[in-house]
């Protein structure tokens, strides 16, 4: 999968990994919400961020998105250090979030909001819009469509969190829980979304509760445990490591 | 919300331009025409004020300042430099956006609303008290006075248009135009790609950014505009009035009822600040009568709208007419 994928065509550009997280620390009031964490994602690649709440999972994101800044290591993505860029201009190289706290932009239509995201890449306001459509659509909110985003109910937002992200057309989609609360019968439909997303060449890290999703569309998970990463392997793999059957399964498999 | 306009809005503003035109055929007096003067150099204000606090949800409390600076700009301008009023008044209104930008930078990067409105408030009072102070000058709270009018024109069809204390008809006609091309800017910027991501900013600066809009540059941006409006209405004010004091023209409490016209009217409407200008501003007249109590029943007047219309009286709708239901 990953070597089919080379869209710059630099020879050898397709096998260094799109992201490449090294030795990052970042700590909230002397307590350490990530340390030393390093791993790498390649292209096209799906993995799963795992870990029980207060893990880093959410605090990992925000390093790489750019919202919070990092007490030490580093991050490059595509070929780039992104040290000191600002959220916007990690968008624009191709970073894409939705939130684990969903943040709709209430005023806003659930197109419109799909709009901002649209516009980076259109000109014009028109064209922006008819690409929120669509990628209202592909997220299946097209009977929200026009409808205030206040309105909507936390599954909903969180489509709409998915759609207003892609609609950017990222490199690389954070996903942060996107699944959580959203309907269960909806959940196939979310899986073959992500699935598809990737053959068009897009790079995912989902963070994901759910062992059934991490196990029909990640190819790899790593497992987080008080900001430090403890196991990382096949999905199969790391539901077998002892440390991750401890913290979490445990009660995970019964919750 | 960000959608095309309807067709009653559209009505309803072109009905309105009719009146503010086809009022000085109508033979009204000198003192309605200073009234609805005052009432459109307000409304440029609070339109100004408006796109930066109502629409992209920037607390500040300093916006007089650069009615002052526009103003004092304006008129040193064409009283030193022998510049025209028409020249000076753009002078005096680059001079107040170009200090928006240099008080915008460091504001923009606050993230608590009570530092923002601290901040903006004591720029502005540093504003005042410079010009309080350079008695050389401004003459201070002697007041600037001789300061030149707009020159005569000479316009095809309609003939000389003059602007004196004794015929208002140019300062009024003048007064539209500068008020119809702010709200034609507003308009056209909040429709715009930028609209868009000006509202984005007021819902959520996190989600905004993270979708690719650079907070600083919108911020910078709108706040410069808006600068530059409010500076135009100063500038036309300083020509208008042809004295300038410091408590008069950079005075807290101009800011205090310019906020209360966008409270007053509705805070990020469009049509918001146009009401309460309207409504705040000849009722300050017509309460006159009062004399010393005047304040009193104005404040209660304010006190009872916001109460009972906390989102303005432009979101209030006729009774009888269908509010188009909004799927909650
Ligand atoms: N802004 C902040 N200030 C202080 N502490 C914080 C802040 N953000 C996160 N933390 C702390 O950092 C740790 C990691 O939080 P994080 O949100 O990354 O966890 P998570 O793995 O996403 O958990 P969950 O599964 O509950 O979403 C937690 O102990 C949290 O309390
Ligand atoms: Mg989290």
């Amino acid at each position: 999968m990953a070597e089919e994928r080379r869209d710059d065509g630099i020879p050898g550009q397709a096998l260094t990994p799109l992201v490449e997280v090294s030795g990052l620390s970042v700590e909230f009031g002397g307590i350490a919400a990530v340390h030393e964490l390093t791993f790498a994602v390649s292209r096209c690649e799906i993995v799963a961020l795992m870990g029980p709440n207060g893990a880093g999972k959410t605090t990992t994101f925000h390093l790489i998105a750019g919202a919070r800044q990092p007490g030490s290591g580093r991050i490059m993505f595509d070929g780039r250090d992104l040290a000191g860029l600002r959220p916007d201009a990690r968008c624009r190289l191709g970073v894409a979030r939705t939130f684990q706290i969903t943040q709709p932009f209430q005023e806003l239509s659930v197109t419109e909001n799909v709009m901002v995201g649209a516009m980076m890449h259109h000109k014009r306001l028109p064209d922006a819009r008819a690409a929120a459509r669509r990628y209202v659509e592909l997220v299946g909110l097209a009977d929200k469509a026009d409808a205030p985003a206040k309105g909507l109910s936390t599954g909903q937002r969180k489509r709409l969190e998915l759609a207003r992200a892609i609609a950017t057309r990222p490199k690389l989609l954070l996903m942060d829980e996107v699944t959580g609360g959203i309907d269960q019968k909806s959940i196939p439909g979310m899986i073959e979304l992500v699935r598809r997303l990737r053959e068009q060449g897009l790079t995912v890290i989902m963070i994901e509760h759910n062992m059934r999703v991490i196990g029909e569309v990640a190819d790899r998970a790593i497992f987080m445990n008080r900001g430090v990463k403890i196991a990382e392997g096949t999905p199969a793999d790391i539901a077998r490591h002892p440390d991750v059957i401890d913290l979490y399964l445990g009660d995970a498999a019964h919750g | 919300m960000f959608q095309p306009l309807r067709l009653n809005a559209l009505l309803t503003a072109v009905v309105a331009a009719l009146v503010v035109l086809g009022l000085p055929l109508l033979g009204v007096g000198s003192y309605v025409l200073h009234v609805m003067i005052l009432i459109m150099i307000f409304a440029i204000f609070a339109v100004a004020y408006n796109l930066v606090t109502g629409y992209l949800g920037l607390k500040t409390f300093g916006h007089h300042a650069f009615f002052g600076l526009g103003a004092y700009g304006s008129a040193l301008i064409s009283i030193h430099l022998g510049i025209g009023a028409w020249a000076s008044l753009w002078i005096g209104a680059a001079l107040a956006a170009a200090f928006g930008l240099f008080i915008g930078l460091p504001i923009l990067r606050i993230k608590s609303m009570a530092h923002v409105a601290v901040v903006t408030l004591a720029f502005a009072e540093i504003v005042r008290l410079s010009c309080s102070n350079l008695k050389g000058l401004t003459r201070g709270e002697l007041g600037l006075w001789g300061i030149p009018a707009f020159q005569a024109l000479h316009l095809p069809l309609v003939g000389e248009v003059v602007f004196s204390p004794a015929n208002k008809i140019g300062y009024y006609y003048l007064a539209a135009l500068l008020l119809g091309m702010t709200l034609l800017a507003t308009a056209v910027i909040l429709r715009s790609k930028i609209g868009l991501a000006i509202l984005a900013i007021r819902d959520g600066e996190d989600a905004a950014e993270s979708l690719g809009v650079n907070l600083t540059r919108i911020k910078l941006g709108v706040f410069a505009v808006s600068a530059f409006m409010v500076g135009v209405a100063g500038a036309f004010y300083a020509h208008y009035v042809g004295i300038l004091t410091p408590s008069a023209a950079i005075g807290a409490d101009l800011m205090i009822l310019v906020i209360a016209m966008v409270l007053v009217g509705g805070l990020g409407t469009f049509a918001g600040p146009l009401v309460g200008a309207v409504l705040l501003t000849s009722s300050a007249e017509s309460l006159r009568f009062l004399d010393q109590y005047r304040l009193l029943v104005y404040g209660g007047l304010i006190v009872l709208i916001v109460l009972f219309a906390p989102r303005g009286l432009a979101s209030l709708r006729l009774p009888g007419r269908r509010v188009p239901e909004r799927p909650a």
